[in-house]
């Protein structure tokens, strides 16, 4: 109940600090001059509150619970995709003038048409970054209130459209730079405080993965799918009517519906096809769900920090600073924010794999930062903490979707139809109606796996389109759409293959899991290739200088 | 009877009302630069700390992945409890990212004010 409180505050805040924001920028003189008079500091932590999404307050630590430390790499990459933003775009996009990549494709290029393609893209990357943001909402929401899934997916969907309808988020600095204080504090506080308050024992047990993982407590397990699990030791489990069942040690089938009550000091049973909790897998910091964890953790990397530039909704963020020299000095300021953030999911993965190791029967690591406070802290303190959570994790939600949906409708209705505001309303409700729908079914996919195919996406398709843009004078405009067009497609294809359908064993999933290693390279060398073939206009050259020019 | 109402309206709600819903023409238009040569030699700079940058972020982030297979030690050394190769992964990373951004920043803007005296120097020669 505090929870819902705490979730519903945090929405009528945001709505009253972005009505206010709105009536502040337009008693100064224009509306549009006075989001460029915003302060760095300000803009930083905008940028920060937007982009801190669920993958970050919830995804991180549920996926450190069930994948292991590896997980971290992916904290790492969101922070470096922003040294990568200020060495190879801040600067040179402030000064195209442009505010959306395909306005920056029509200024280089000098073509309408590339526009309508680049506003696909962006349709595209928007949509599978949207879908994991209100799966986090909905998770959340049915945890706090016990409403089924959909019910929290459906009622999240209608408070972001909701709240963008009301103006709350137009003027979204100040409401961005307040999430970002939000997400910071409500995971913070709760993480300094548990630690704190676990207790040496707990601590040494978190940092000593190697001790085993065992049941705290006596817990009951429900599960929700049929779960193929294997048992180091045999254990005495006590099913719903009384009897118990003894589970020798080695491979068991619960199917669906299933419940067993496993005892306290029990090890934790391992589920098929993932890392042994506190395992070596577990606790070597690499990627590894496929048994290549190098090329795992490469490609990765390299999916989230050249995605990053990529992201429709971080470049139009830029073009609010006054100049190039301090949109430079922007992304820097995020990199310091984002760096202090990441400090803290990683406390719920360690202290989740002592005190709540039954999430990763259920299914369910995406909330242990939601659940784990509750757990770990009895009485009000823990309710209280765990309300935290939960406002913070709804805040990332927020602010993360209704950026996401405006550059969604920003793109539906200026770059694919010549919208008005009418249509931009509307586009507002199709994008909402289609991500939750695309919701609905992503329950057991993780938040991550989500976010960073909407990474990999981008980083095939505009990290190449913009590093080669801004650094090299002989891109052309066939060189550029197909280079979009194969990048878009073998990294849309890929990753969806392997989420969809079933993979052919050993390289090939990792190939199609992990795409970015082999997509990323396909999508610069096509624009290369083409380009050398085509001849750039006379005012190539000229369009690439004046983007460095102070 | 009054004479007909006739609605004023200022040049640039005119204007706009032409133009009708097509979308803004906030892009700049591309004159040829100043001194090209000049522009040339600064883009060159640019470029160059702009690889040295990436350079740097990929040798940090590959590297230090790389580390941790190819040296599970570091998994099992520990500094102050923790797993040093845990440490340097959730903390001692941040602070290098950032340092090493500062540092860009750092030397594209000394490029540009090098280039900004540069062409001050050629407005006061005649």
């Amino acid at each position: 109940m505090i929870s819902v409180l705490a979730i519903g505050l945090v929405v009528v805040t945001s709505l009253v600090v972005g009505i206010y924001g709105v009536r502040a920028a337009r008693s100064t003189s224009d509306f549009l001059v006075a989001s460029r008079r915003v302060s760095p500091n300000w803009n930083a932590m905008a940028i920060a509150g937007e982009y801190l999404s669920a993958a970050s307050v919830l995804g991180l630590a549920g996926l450190l619970l069930k994948n292991g430390l590896g997980t971290m790499w992916y904290a790492v990459g969101f922070c470096a995709g922003y040294v990568a933003v200020v060495a190879l775009v801040a600067g040179p996009m402030r000064r195209s003038g442009a505010f959306t990549v395909p306005d920056f494709a029509e200024y280089r290029l000098g073509a309408p048409r590339l526009r309508k393609l680049c506003g696909f893209v962006v349709l595209v990357i928007m949509l599978l970054y949207l879908v994991p943001q209100f799966k986090g909402a909905g998770v959340v929401l049915a945890l706090v209130s016990g409403t089924p899934y959909w019910v929290g997916v459906l009622l999240a969907g209608i408070v972001v459209s909701g709240s963008i309808a009301a103006g709350g988020m137009r003027s979204a600095t100040y409401v961005q730079a307040f999430h970002y204080v939000i997400k910071l504090l409500f995971i913070a506080v709760p993480a300094i405080y548990l630690v704190a308050y676990a207790g040496p024992e707990v601590r040494a047990q978190a940092l000593h993965p190697e001790w085993g993982t065992h049941f705290p407590e006596t817990t009951p397990v429900e599960f929700t799918v049929d779960t193929r699990f294997g048992l180091d030791e045999p254990v005495t489990v006590t099913a719903p009517d009384g009897t118990t069942i003894d589970l020798a040690a080695g491979d068991h089938t619960a199917s669906e519906g299933t419940r067993y009550v496993f005892p306290e000091g029990a090890a934790v049973p391992h589920p098929q096809g993932l890392p042994d909790l506190g395992g070596e897998r577990w606790s070597t910091p690499l990627l590894d769900s496929g048994g290549y964890p190098l090329f795992e953790t490469w490609s990765t990397l390299l999916a989230i920090t050249l995605g990053c530039m990529g992201l429709p909704h971080v470049i139009m963020r830029f073009h609010t600073s006054p100049t190039a020299r301090t949109a430079r000095r922007v992304a820097v300021g995020v990199i310091a924010l984002l760096g202090l953030f990441y400090l803290f999911p990683v406390v719920y993965g360690l202290l989740g794999r002592v005190l709540t190791p039954q999430l990763v029967l259920l299914q369910g690591t995406d909330t242990v930062a939601v659940v784990l406070p509750a757990q770990a802290v009895p009485g009000s303190a823990g309710t209280i903490l765990t309300a935290l959570v939960a406002a913070g994790a709804f805040g990332a939600f927020l602010s993360t979707s209704s950026g996401l949906l405006l550059a969604l409708a920003g793109g539906l209705s200026h770059d694919l139809f010549q919208g008005s505001v009418p249509r931009l309303r509307l586009a507002v409700a199709v994008g909402a109606c289609v991500a939750v729908l695309l919701a609905l079914p992503a329950e057991a996919i993780d938040i991550n796996v989500l976010v960073v195919w909407a990474f990999t996406v981008a980083a095939s398709t505009f990290c190449p389109l913009l590093v080669l843009g801004i650094w090299w004078r002989r891109l052309t405009l066939p060189g550029a759409a197909s280079g979009l067009i194969v990048g878009g497609v073998t990294a849309t294809g890929a990753v969806g293959w392997s989420i969809l359908l079933p993979t052919p064993p050993g390289w090939a999933t990792v190939l199609l899991a992990q795409p970015a290693a082999w997509t990323i390279p396909l999508a610069f060398a096509t624009m290369m290739a083409v380009s050398r073939l085509t001849r750039p206009p006379d005012w190539a050259e000229h369009a690439v200088l004046r983007l460095h020019s102070p | 009877m009054s004479p007909r109402r006739e609605k004023l309206t200022s040049p640039q709600t005119r204007i706009a009302l032409a133009r009708g819903n097509r979308p803004a023409q906030h892009l700049l238009p591309i004159p040829e630069p100043v001194d090209t040569e000049a522009a040339r030699r600064l883009f060159r700079i640019q470029r160059r700390a702009a690889v040295r940058t990436v350079s740097l972020l990929s040798l940090l982030l590959f590297g230090m992945s790389g580390s941790f297979a190819l040296w599970p030690v570091l998994t099992q050394v520990r500094l102050g409890g923790v797993p040093l190769s845990w440490l340097l992964l959730v903390v001692a990373v941040y602070p290098l990212l950032f340092l090493l951004a500062l540092w860009h920043v750092r030397t594209a803007e000394r490029a540009e004010e090098c280039a900004e005296v540069g062409r001050g120097k050629d407005d006061t020669t005649p």
